[in-house]
């Protein structure tokens, strides 16, 4: 059985721990401290209420209630809560793992009262950090993830032989986690309103429509075994990629190379992490005057080495012909992955191998970006 | 559906372009005096000296800790009575700092 807690409001309700006149108010989390020139990370149950959600630009969100209380988001609060959270459910000595920042999963087997053990939980975290939750129980992952969606904020759900079809039958079908737009209206288009649709379809209806996705749904929905700790050997990603907008454009050169050397590093540092390389790096750009351009290359050797995809990038970059125009938004990624399997041959590349390895493990301890490339600090002096 | 790899200690946002404070949130970063209780592995700051006034701590409304390189820093959310500050020690050099008025 798998218990799914789900923080309720994660980002918001800590900013109202801390400033407790922020309580019962409508209050957003901006990514940035322009509160007008900004996204909402997350709103408070208040300002829900009202309409406003995650993705909504701030000055939508404004419009709709003038009122509303604004704090620029803070990582270093979130995570933390998150690592202590993490820590204290370890007590439990059940298997757990993370689903997100603000959502756990835990493995309670057969427990006998997973009622009475969601609500300690529940409780213990309101105890130590002034925050609610949501539980959700059920027989496998997607399911209890989507029971805590059920009662919230702050309540459990529970969904077993007894009740899931009259559950499933109440929930539309992109309730479901991994149903996006798309597939929410090929779904509606084949007739499938809810969940219970879906849950009643064969295998092979799934496959026919949905392909290997559709069979992943269906097993998600049926399974009844624990969760997978490890990614399966199939779910090798067929790319991997970071991008970032700025807060306004900019044609400052050393500015944007810092932004490319970063987002460089960072797809780098995701392919050494499931031993990959990749032959081809793709680059686009968003700009003001141009709107969104790209271009990809493959290269004769798979790197997976942040500075060689840099470069590479840059490569890519000086057969643009830009004319630098000003950059809002820019995305590196990698295709054509494989398996880092061959070590490297030459003395020079066995260092710099090395030093990469070491810098990993630096940062695998005291987190990422302890240690990172000088250039990357010109990436916080916007121009 | 099994989920990709989070890492709850991925700080990229340290990188994200220098903004001036909202005026919400006033930036001070000055140095204070603080009394406060270590004890039990944690610390509970009691009051505070800032700019030669004495500012007696109701309550602890919030804290945290932030590990920047070798430095494991701890915020404190206090509630004065009168206004919210954002205070922090930083266990390596064992100073304290007023961060911000909240």
């Amino acid at each position: 059985m798998i218990l799914h807690i789900d923080m309720d409001a994660f980002f918001a309700s800590i900013e109202q721990a801390i400033n407790p006149r922020l309580k019962g108010k409508p209050l957003i989390v901006g990514s940035r401290p322009d509160k007008m020139h900004t996204v909402v990370c997350a709103a408070s149950y208040q300002a829900k209420a009202l309409g406003i959600c995650s993705g909504m630009n701030s000055r939508e969100a404004f419009s709709i209630c003038p009122q509303l209380q604004f704090v620029t988001a803070d990582q270093s609060k979130y995570i933390w809560t998150s690592e202590q959270i993490h820590d204290m459910l370890k007590i439990y000595g059940f298997r757990l793992n993370y689903a997100s920042i603000d959502e756990f999963r835990m493995d309670i087997l057969n427990h006998p009262q997973p009622t009475a053990l969601a609500e300690d939980i529940r409780q213990r975290i309101h105890s130590r950090f002034n925050i609610t939750a949501s539980v959700g129980i059920a027989g496998n992952c997607l399911l209890a993830k989507l029971a805590s969606k059920l009662n919230k904020p702050n309540g459990i759900a529970i969904m077993d032989d007894s009740n899931l079809e009259p559950i499933l039958a109440r929930a539309p079908v992109d309730k479901l986690c991994g149903i996006g737009k798309s597939t929410n209206i090929l779904l509606r288009s084949l007739g499938l309103e809810t969940c219970l649709d879906l849950y009643l379809k064969s295998p092979q209806f799934m496959q026919r429509h949905l392909g290997k996705a559709g069979l992943n749904l269906y097993a998600g929905l049926h399974s009844s075994e624990s969760f997978q700790e490890e990614p399966l050997e199939d779910n090798q990603p067929k790319s991997i990629g970071h991008s970032y907008t700025f807060p306004r454009a900019s044609k400052n050169p050393g500015f944007i190379k810092a932004w490319i050397r970063l987002l460089s590093e960072m797809v780098a540092a995701r392919l050494r992490q499931k031993s990959l390389e990749s032959s081809c790096v793709a680059l686009w750009l968003n700009s003001p005057e141009k709107g969104n351009f790209s271009a990809q290359k493959t290269f004769s050797r798979a790197t997976n080495d942040g500075y060689e995809i840099y470069l590479k990038t840059l490569k890519i970059m000086a057969k643009m012909s830009l004319q630098t125009p000003k950059i809002r938004a820019l995305g590196v990624s990698c295709q054509s992955l494989s398996k880092a399997e061959y070590p490297p041959l030459l003395i020079e590349e066995k260092r710099r191998e090395d030093l990469i390895q070491a810098l990993d493990r630096i940062n695998e301890r005291f987190g990422e970006h302890t240690v990172f490339p000088a250039v990357i600090s010109l990436s916080r002096k916007m121009q | 559906m099994p989920q990709q790899g989070f890492n709850p200690k991925a700080r990229w946002d340290r990188h994200i372009p220098e903004q001036n404070n909202s005026p919400q949130e006033q930036g001070l970063d000055e140095k204070i005096q603080v009394l406060a209780w270590f004890r039990s592995g944690k610390i509970t700051p009691c009051e505070f000296i800032w700019n030669n006034k004495e500012y007696r701590i109701k309550q602890v409304t919030y804290s945290w800790q932030e590990r920047l390189g070798r430095d494991i820093i701890s915020y404190f959310s206090i509630d004065t009575g009168n206004d919210l500050y954002q205070i922090s020690f930083n266990n390596t050099a064992f100073t304290w700092r007023l961060d911000k008025i909240l």
